[in-house]
């Protein structure tokens, strides 16, 4: 027997693991109703313990490893890594500075391009014609506030033409060049530009003082002008167009030479000191668009229309006057002009007779020795204001046309009808 | 193939490690194979428990010892997962039986006779596997040959570095 063990030790010590894995297999997965075979999610308490120790081995070195994985790739790539960092930090450097002057080219470049954006647009809107120009150039002085442009006569550009933009004026062309001229700003003190104060409606001219800065002079003290005031272009100069911005007011002074003047400094509405982009006003005509052209178009057809009429209107006033009465008629003698025309609905209301008349009653001089008037009543018109519608007639008729004035005033048809007829021909066969 | 009298071989050639070595190489072995998966991926093609359990086997000239070595090696290795415990154990404990037998007849100094056993040898504890998964066990095991032949490549190289190293471990007289 000992012989049998000793002759299959080995085999037997393998039958004997074999045997012993297999059952444990056996234990672990069970067979299903249909057939197939499953793991038990839940390991049994020898196989979870298995796990466990085998956990509790393998773990502890896998951390160790991991941990050593993350320092060793700390240390490689914070200590010995770093062979050409000093090479790639000069070359980083080089292309960091190379990228930053790209980027400031592009910068102004962009700039560049947003400035000439709303310039365009401004241009289009604008209702004169201009030429857009860049600034290229200074006069290098101080007292010199003139600067030069990119365009010149063969642009169509002339001398005295505005130079604008989009903010306020500038200046004026001071001398042209074929392909640049030179731009006079409006703060130099040789400048001038006749300017117009938005609210107080005050006028003068506009000019550079030693500073450097825009003033106005030549107006009288006025209590009115405020800091903040728009100063617009007057129009007057014959070289800006009027309205444009000119600036606002900074500051108010006293005229040093004399008393009652004062000057009014002005912050200019565009930037001079930061000019890039200009705009030359090359022809003061209207430039409209079709949208204005339609515009103005249907403007022109409505006054037309309008002028007709009113023409209309007129002619038949005329016609009016001529059949209307007149205030004067020069044929007539002034006791018969229209003016003492009786049939006056409302006549001039005579005093009542006295009861008693005595020299001081009304006529008494007249009435004295006929006493006939005193006799009469109110209600009997003497002679005299009888008679006096008859002078009427012939004008009224002539003016109306041969229409009787009794069908114009129906309450004087009785008085009228008592009186002779007129001596209209047209009424008298 | 050089073949020697087996009593006679097992006398003269059993090498002997220092005690460490026989703890330490095969935690560093399971050690490993739980942990470069992670950093290989997919193409962690090799069995480190495998070449370590043969290495001892050749290298111990003793079934019991291979067949122990194994069975705890794969056992180990099967606890590492959530398949049933036992599997890779029966694999290993095969491959270790077999190469310890069959150390004990061949010339274990010889690299290619090393390399073709851990190549043989690989291959017959995937199909084991294989074996054990799907027909004794029933499960739904996915195989590809391929990859046993990767495994078994990858486990050829390896061997081929890893045994003059553990060579040089072992305790000369």
């Amino acid at each position: 027997m000992d012989s049998f063990f000793d002759r299959y030790r080995n085999l037997l010590v393998l039958l004997a693991l074999l045997l012993a894995q297999i059952i444990g297999l056996a234990m672990q997965v069970r067979r299903t109703s249909e057939g197939r075979s499953l793991v038990d999610a839940g390991d049994g308490p020898g196989v979870r313990l298995i796990r466990l120790w085998a956990e509790g081995l393998v773990s502890p070195p896998e951390r160790f490893i991991h941990s050593l994985k993350l320092g060793s790739g700390n240390i490689w790539q914070n200590y010995i890594d770093l062979r050409d960092v000093r090479q790639q930090n000069a070359d980083l450097k080089k292309t960091v500075d190379r990228l930053r002057l790209e980027q400031a080219a592009l910068l102004e470049d962009a700039r560049q391009g947003q400035r000439l954006q709303a310039l365009v647009g401004f241009e289009e809107k604008y209702i004169y014609k201009t030429v857009a120009a860049q600034a290229i150039g200074s006069s290098g002085s101080e007292q010199s506030h003139v600067f030069y442009i990119d365009k010149g006569s063969a642009d169509g550009l002339d001398r005295d033409m505005a130079v604008i933009t989009p903010d306020g004026i500038v200046g004026k062309v001071r001398d042209v060049f074929p392909h640049t001229a030179q731009v006079l700003a409006i703060n130099d003190q040789s400048s001038g530009a006749g300017v117009i104060l938005e609210t107080t409606r005050v006028r003068g001219i506009l000019r550079g003082n030693s500073s450097g800065q825009p003033q106005i002079v030549d107006i009288l003290a006025d209590n009115r002008i405020q800091k903040g005031e728009v100063v617009l272009t007057a129009g007057g100069d014959q070289i800006f167009p009027r309205g444009l911005p000119v600036g606002v007011v900074d500051k108010v002074i006293q005229d040093p030479e004399r008393d009652s003047f004062i000057e009014v400094l002005i912050t200019p509405a565009a930037h001079l000191d930061r000019l890039d982009e200009v705009l030359v006003i090359t022809s003061t005509q209207p430039r409209f668009n079709q949208q204005q052209q339609q515009d103005v178009a249907a403007s022109e057809a409505l006054k037309g229309a309008e002028a007709a009429q009113i023409k209309e209107q007129q002619k038949a006033s005329q016609i009016m006057a001529e059949r209307l009465p007149g205030l004067i008629d020069p044929s007539l003698p002034a006791d018969q002009q229209p003016l003492h025309d009786t049939s006056n609905p409302n006549p001039v209301a005579h005093p009542p007779q006295a009861l008693h008349p005595d020299r001081f009653s009304p006529g008494a001089d007249a009435a004295a020795g006929s006493g006939s008037s005193a006799s009469g009543t109110p209600d009997a018109p003497d002679a005299t204001t009888a008679a006096e519608p008859d002078s009427t007639v012939k004008p009224q008729q002539q003016k109306t046309g041969g229409k009787p004035a009794q069908a114009i005033h129906p309450q004087n048809a009785k008085p009228k009808t008592a009186q002779p007829k007129p001596k209209s021909p047209g009424r008298n066969p | 193939m050089p073949l020697l009298g087996a009593d006679l071989r097992r006398d003269l050639e059993i090498r002997r490690y220092p005690i460490l070595v026989y703890g330490l190489v095969p935690l560093a072995a399971l050690v490993l194979q739980a942990w470069l998966p992670r950093v290989l991926g997919q193409f962690a093609w090799f069995d480190l428990p495998l070449v370590v359990t043969v290495y001892f086997a050749l290298c111990r000239r003793s079934p019991i010892q291979g067949t122990l070595t194994g069975a705890a090696m794969g056992l180990f290795e099967d606890a590492l997962t959530q398949h049933p415990i036992g599997v890779n154990g029966i694999a290993k404990t095969i491959a270790g039986f077999l190469a310890a037998s069959v150390g004990v007849r061949i010339d274990v100094e010889n690299h290619t006779i090393r390399l073709m056993l851990i190549f043989l040898l690989s291959l017959m504890s995937s199909g084991l596997v294989v074996f054990v998964s799907r027909f004794m066990l029933g499960l739904d095991y996915q195989w590809r040959w391929y990859t046993a032949l990767f495994a078994a490549l990858g486990n050829s190289l390896i061997a081929l570095v890893l045994f003059p190293m553990l060579d040089r471990l072992q305790i000369r007289d």
